[in-house]
């Protein structure tokens, strides 16, 4: 057996039976009747209180549920066309008899005579007549009429969210499209973490040349504008998914980087970094294991700001005609589209504005309310 | 300071030269012909070639692409969307759309920013307080071209009070700016909120200092004291905020131009990236990267000016 403490052999081979306790009585103390709480427990019991975190935490959770259940329940895929019911309106059950999302819409212009030919106005399709007036001496209308029937499409048809240019389901392509887009904010901002957090750590815990060239270069880079950077990446890559998170990763990781970076150097001179050193800990197990786990917090906080700025980048791209491949949707895809035709079908950016509005709106209160949670100096606060 | 900011210059330099480099070789690296028209005839096609160097290898290419720029301002020529004609003109040409829609939408956003960020900071948690915040995170969070689709809607279709797109041929500077007012608005909204939060962060943390409880001991309101004394010390980390905003601007009005079909360089990047106009995309990616690299060093050097404790470019 190895002996830690190199005894000489006649002091460690001494019978147990030679030693007698020098002092029997109790140390008495007061027994905890709280449970102590850790850090992440105090903070989660803060993020716990602010209503505006919950709410959004419950909403993110709900879109992203959405996202992953509406697109298979739908009955149509986020690809399917169907020329013959371009541009249908919303149309949901329950919700027509109240006359909303109904599948009505008006047109305009129509010659007074041609509601009464069935070629032209299948019956039962008008619903009411807007406005009559002349034009050059001919009766026209502004007609209200059921688009559905209008076009032939059968009475049990039902679109949500309505359909697109090509006859899609708008519905499943704005819940595929959110996975999409989510799916890229996700592994741009984990990746650009990732390489931020390595960065970082080496800059940080070697300091000294190593330091000062990594960080120089950070600095250089950082110089390149966001919007450029992406640009240029995204024309070197190509259209697609994957494309679209490289080119938001090039320059992305410069910030993590900076603040993994300081928080190693506020913790690399503390005692028990030192002490581990002295216990021979690799450095590689002192950056990884012993320093990092201080800089969760505000690497935690750091991610989930970053998100929405991430689905804010996707869908950027995809309105200056860079985006993801077709025909998959992302959120920004949808909007870029809808926009071409907003005048006239203003249902088709509605409800991706919608639905990135609240996202974003979410993320960002959410992220606020973790930041606040896991500031170590408002601890045991309220 | 005349040492650092000509040290800051230079770096600045030197990050557009990379930038022109970097946007030059991935450009020319990309798989796609600069001539791919079927319709001209080969010879000529060869000639052209011949005359923008591009026959010769990428170093040459590069060699006298730099030697353009830098000796004569020469950016080269647009090969499809305006054939012929030099990137330079092409670009100048679109200027002042861009930079009207730009400039104004900042110059509006800064003081009702700060006019917001006051009042929600003097009011803290009333209900004033309450909404601004509250209209704060709506327009921090939605993207400014999700506000440029409801504007155009609501404003242009809805209540027709302003023009739909832009419009080129207006006759005076009132009219244009009656045309530009919606791409204004949905890009200052963003601007706004982001200058009020700082602020009102900012205001907040101040008023509870000694020097304010002295200056209200003085006998100043709570308004005298937070205008006069605690906005000063404020302001700089607004001006921290104010960088990323312009490129934040920059960036979404190239989708709002897109939008309001407003004729200015962001609209024609985005046109030349997609027809593969490759000088006039590198000269559009070198404007956008001075701008920003330009406004940087602006707000750098003014640093010293607002804050007179900032010593700008001192060693420690």
């Amino acid at each position: 057996m190895l002996d830690p403490h190199n005894l000489p052999d006649e002091i460690r081979d001494l019978p147990d039976a030679g030693f007698e306790l020098a002092q029997t009585g109790e140390i008495k103390d007061e027994v905890f009747h709280t449970k102590p709480i850790g850090f992440y427990r105090d903070a989660l019991q803060r993020l716990r209180k602010s209503k505006a975190s919950m709410v959004s935490f419950w909403i993110i959770v709900i879109i992203i549920l959405l996202a992953l259940i509406v697109p298979n329940i739908t009955g149509y895929t986020y690809m399917e066309q169907d020329t013959s019911k371009k541009n249908l309106p919303p149309k949901i059950p329950g919700l027509e008899s109240l006359g909303i999302a109904d599948g009505s819409q008006i047109l305009t212009n129509r010659r007074r005579d041609s509601l009464d030919n069935p070629d032209r106005f299948p019956e039962g399709s008008v619903i009411r007549i807007v406005r009559e007036y002349e034009l050059s001496g001919v009766p026209v209308v502004d007609v209200m009429v059921d688009y559905y029937t209008f076009v032939g499409v059968d009475d049990d048809v039902y679109h949500w969210m309505g359909t697109d240019y090509l006859g899609r389901d708008l519905c499943t392509r704005l819940f595929q499209g959110t996975r999409v887009s989510l799916l890229i904010a996700f592994f741009a901002v984990l990746i650009r973490i990732v390489i931020g957090v390595i960065y970082g750590a080496i800059a940080g815990y070697y300091g000294g040349k190593v330091d000062f060239a990594m960080i120089h270069f950070a600095e250089v880079m950082d110089g390149l504008p966001y919007v450029v950077v992406t640009i240029l990446f995204m024309i070197l890559l190509g259209a697609g998914m994957f494309s679209i998170i490289l080119a938001m990763t090039v320059t992305g990781w410069i910030g993590t980087s900076r603040l993994i970076r300081a928080q190693f150097y506020r913790f690399k001179g503390r005692e028990y970094v030192l002490a581990a050193r002295t216990l021979g800990v690799t450095d590689r197990k002192l950056i990884f294991r012993h320093i990092l786990p201080n800089t969760i917090g505000p690497l935690i906080t750091k991610a989930m700001i970053e998100i929405p700025g991430a689905i804010f980048s996707e869908a950027f791209l995809a309105y200056i005609g860079l985006g993801i491949k077709p025909p998959n949707p992302s959120i920004g895809i949808l909007l870029s589209n809808g926009q071409s035709v907003l005048l006239q079908y203003p249902y088709q950016t509605l409800f991706p504005a919608v639905l990135i509005s609240v996202l974003m709106v979410a993320f960002n209160l959410f992220a606020n309310g973790l930041r606040d949670a896991l500031d170590p100096t408002r601890r045991g606060e309220d | 300071m005349l040492k650092y900011i000509l040290g800051r210059f230079g770096a600045m330099l030197l990050t557009l030269f990379l930038v022109m480099t970097l946007s030059f070789l991935i450009i020319r690296l990309m798989p796609m012909s600069l001539f791919e028209n079927p319709e001209v005839d080969p010879v000529i096609q060869k000639l052209l070639e011949a005359e923008m160097h591009l026959d010769k290898p990428m170093v040459v290419q590069y060699y006298y692409f730099v030697k353009g720029i830098v000796t004569e301002g020469d950016f080269g020529r647009s090969v499809k969307i305006r054939p012929g004609m030099e990137v330079f003109k092409v670009l100048a040409s679109k200027i002042r759309p861009t930079v009207l829609l730009n400039v104004l939408s900042l110059v509006i956003a800064i003081p009702l920013g700060i006019i917001a960020g006051t009042v929600a900071a003097l009011r803290n948690n009333k209900l004033t307080d309450t909404i601004i915040s509250f209209l704060v995170v709506i327009f921090i969070s939605v993207p400014s071209f999700v506000f440029a689709s409801l504007l155009q809607y609501a404003f242009t279709f809805l209540w027709p009070l302003f023009p739909t797109l832009y419009d080129p041929a207006a006759p005076n500077l009132a009219a244009t700016l009656h045309s530009l007012a919606m791409p204004i608005i949905a890009l200052a909204l963003n601007p706004i909120a982001t200058i009020a939060r700082y602020l009102r962060g900012e205001l907040i943390e101040t008023m509870s200092s000694e020097y304010l409880l002295l200056a209200r001991t003085k006998g100043l309101t709570r308004a005298q004291a937070t205008v006069r004394h605690a906005f000063r010390n404020s302001l700089v980390p607004i001006f921290n905020a104010i960088i990323p905003l312009i490129t934040a601007i920059m960036g979404g009005s190239m989708v709002v131009e897109k939008i309001f079909a407003v004729p200015g360089i962001g609209g024609q990047l985005i046109e030349s990236i997609l027809a593969g106009d490759h000088f006039l995309t590198v000269a559009g990616l070198i404007y956008y990267s001075a701008v920003s690299l330009a406004t940087i060093l602006i707000v750098d050097i003014s640093y010293g000016l607002i804050d007179p404790r900032i010593r700008v470019g001192g060693t420690k």
